[in-house]
């Protein structure tokens, strides 16, 4: 397979090593099939991956997921591991949407039983949930209380009662981000985010009701809590303006450390700092502050879901029985612990648009879940369908602990609108059984579900991989879309 | 493409923009409205207040980074949105002085987020007749 003079090695039906070459530290690699390759070998994906493979300290591969898609700076769907001695932290590598990430709340119903109610329940959720440009949340932040949001995380908004102890210890990282620092976070950043604290934001985030369709895993299923036909819900948010505004800051701060420290890469956007220079520290712990906000974000659009649920349906907690599986990011930066060239290492991790994913076995688990894998959801196109897996001993050895994000995009957001104008999507949705509310009808034609990858190709590449294992398919029947 | 606009071009997840201007003046100040036209119809803003953005830079790509940084700012923290823009090249810098005015959701529309503006393969160049610029908008 050639990539623009580039020949892939194909190492497996499953995996493409691209050779390291001119700049490059070490190679590239790709976890894809070999229909997918044709999508990926077509846009810019493939060159980020090799630009990636330049930045100082990076270890053994510059990885791409198979829900790869041309980002900026860093592919969508890229993984970058770093030596903290020699490594440098870029957030190109993590993104504008610091934590972005995915939340899976299960409930005691059934969508059959549901059913009935959905139309009333999704008109609730559309304006229980602030949603789209401009909108400002339920909840009015002082001035403290953002430093608390931003060094507590998700802690601050069960203590402030949106949310139970039990949410937070089924949250990656138990919900907060260890050495967050409020004071290295702009007070434009914190201006920007403070309204926007409790909304979902636009674009390709969304709260949906899904239905259990399958189970492939009865094990893991079953210590999710997962059963078939059951209702779940499923929240894709981040860190909003606050965390976009800390990238933005920083990718300024470390522009101006690569000319310092003459530092050359191929794109601007890749822009970094060594981990140990103090420019590396002060990202880092703002991005662990941008980090906790978005885990408390999720959290507050997970208590206004369950609330929204209680009202329409006039029924108790104990009967709804909505309860968190897991939140787990897939924009950020980690320090942890991976076997390298036969010695346990202590690394840090980037992972754009790709989720972590600890095998059985993992000490950073939650106990219930320790025998079975840390959970990972992958939401897929509107209409189709979205994953539940596990984490996979595969990770440790091939991927530094990461998985796919997302079924990834194929179609341009121009080309998307294109090709449904004239057409109802919302009643095109309904016609394929899924209901959608959406704040702007715009942003709703770019997410044509025709836009995106398939998502099961996508999941069914990293179950063979041995990265993550499947556990259960979900089907949407109710979406807000931002 | 006239002289003077901008075009969007192909871009798998993001927004890669074509700008165009007459000279490099006229190129930064339709950078500003570009930005505004993916935000909102501009047509539906008055002209009710002037602002002014300014900033300095090694080189043009990173004038105009830094530029279409403060004039996202407009919006994402001062709510304004601009109707129209004027700029002026100084020795170091760009000065560009934008109308328009607040926020009103009852009579504008916010068409979609706009992340940031970033630097990925943004391009400022010379082509027949006037300047180029192309950039890619995280949404």
């Amino acid at each position: 397979m050639q990539y623009h003079g580039v020949s892939l090695n194909k190492l497996s039906d499953i995996m493409w090593e691209i050779p390291q070459a001119g700049g490059m530290r070490v190679p590239g690699l790709i976890f894809a099939s070999e229909a997918m390759m044709g999508d990926i070998l077509k846009d810019e994906a493939v060159r980020q991956v090799m630009n990636v493979a330049y930045l100082p300290g990076i270890l053994r591969y510059s990885i791409g997921m198979p829900d790869i898609h041309w980002g900026y700076g860093f592919p969508i769907g890229g993984v970058a591991a770093m030596d903290l001695d020699e490594g440098v932290i870029s957030p190109g590598g993590v993104g504008y949407d610091i934590n972005c990430g995915v939340r899976l709340l299960r409930s005691g119903l059934t969508v059959e039983a549901l059913r009935p109610r959905l139309p009333e329940l999704l008109g609730a959720l559309h304006h229980g949930v602030p949603s789209g440009v401009g909108s400002t949340g339920f909840v009015r932040l002082s001035g403290p209380d953002v430093e608390t949001v931003l060094s507590e995380g998700s802690r601050w908004a069960s203590s402030a009662g949106f949310g139970t102890d039990e949410d937070v210890a089924f949250t990656e990282s138990g919900g907060k981000y260890p050495g967050a620092d409020p004071d290295a976070v702009s007070t434009v950043a914190k201006k920007r985010g403070r309204e926007q604290l409790g909304t979902l934001g636009s674009g390709n985030h969304f709260l949906e009701v899904d239905e259990v369709m399958e189970i492939h895993d009865d094990e893991a299923a079953a210590a999710y809590g997962l059963f078939i036909g059951q209702a779940v819900v499923l929240i894709h948010s981040g860190s909003r303006g606050l965390g976009y505004q800390v990238c933005d800051d920083y990718l300024v701060t470390m522009a101006e450390y690569m000319r310092r420290n003459r530092i050359e890469l191929p794109d601007r956007q890749l822009a970094c700092a060594h981990i140990r220079s103090p420019e590396g520290e002060r990202y880092l712990s703002a991005l662990a502050a941008a980090a906790n906000f978005a885990f408390a974000n999720r959290q507050l659009l997970a208590h206004q879901a369950r609330e929204t649920f209680l009202k329409v349906l006039k029924i108790g907690p104990r009967d709804l029985g909505m309860r968190q599986v897991y939140d787990v990011g897939h924009n950020n930066a980690k320090f942890e612990e991976y076997e390298v060239d036969g010695r346990k290492k202590k690394v840090l991790v980037h992972r754009k648009g790709a989720t972590r994913a600890f095998p059985p076995g993992h000490p950073e688990i939650p106990g219930e879940y320790r025998k079975v894998g840390q959970p990972v959801f992958i939401p897929g196109e509107m209409g189709n369908a979205s994953y539940v897996l596990a984490g996979a001993p595969g990770a440790m050895r091939l991927s530094f602990g990461s998985t796919c994000h997302g079924a990834g995009r194929r179609m341009s957001r121009t080309q998307a609108k294109a090709s449904v104008r004239g057409k109802s999507i919302v009643q095109e949705m309904e016609r394929r059984g899924v209901l959608v509310a959406c704040a702007s009808m715009k942003t709703l034609a770019e997410e044509i579900p025709e836009a995106y990858k398939d998502v099961s190709a996508v999941v069914d590449v990293v179950h063979e991989a041995g990265i993550a294992r499947k556990v259960a398919r979900l089907k949407p029947v109710a979406v807000v879309k931002g | 493409m006239k002289p003077r606009g901008y075009r969007l071009l192909p871009h798998t997840a993001d927004i890669r923009l074509e700008v165009r201007g007459q000279d490099l003046a006229g190129l930064f100040a339709t950078s500003v409205t570009s930005l505004f036209s993916l935000l909102t119809d501009r047509r539906r803003v008055r002209a009710a207040e002037t602002r002014t953005l300014e900033v300095s830079g090694r080189d043009l790509e990173d004038r105009l980074f830094l530029l279409l940084r403060e004039a996202l700012l407009l919006f994402t923290v001062d709510r304004f949105l601009v109707r129209s823009a004027r700029g002026k090249m100084n020795r170091s810098g760009v000065r560009v002085e934008v109308r328009g005015e607040a926020f009103d959701a009852s009579r504008h529309h916010a068409f979609r987020e706009i992340k940031a503006v970033t630097a990925h393969g943004m391009v400022v160049e010379r082509i027949p007749g006037g300047f180029a610029a192309r950039y890619v908008i995280d949404v």
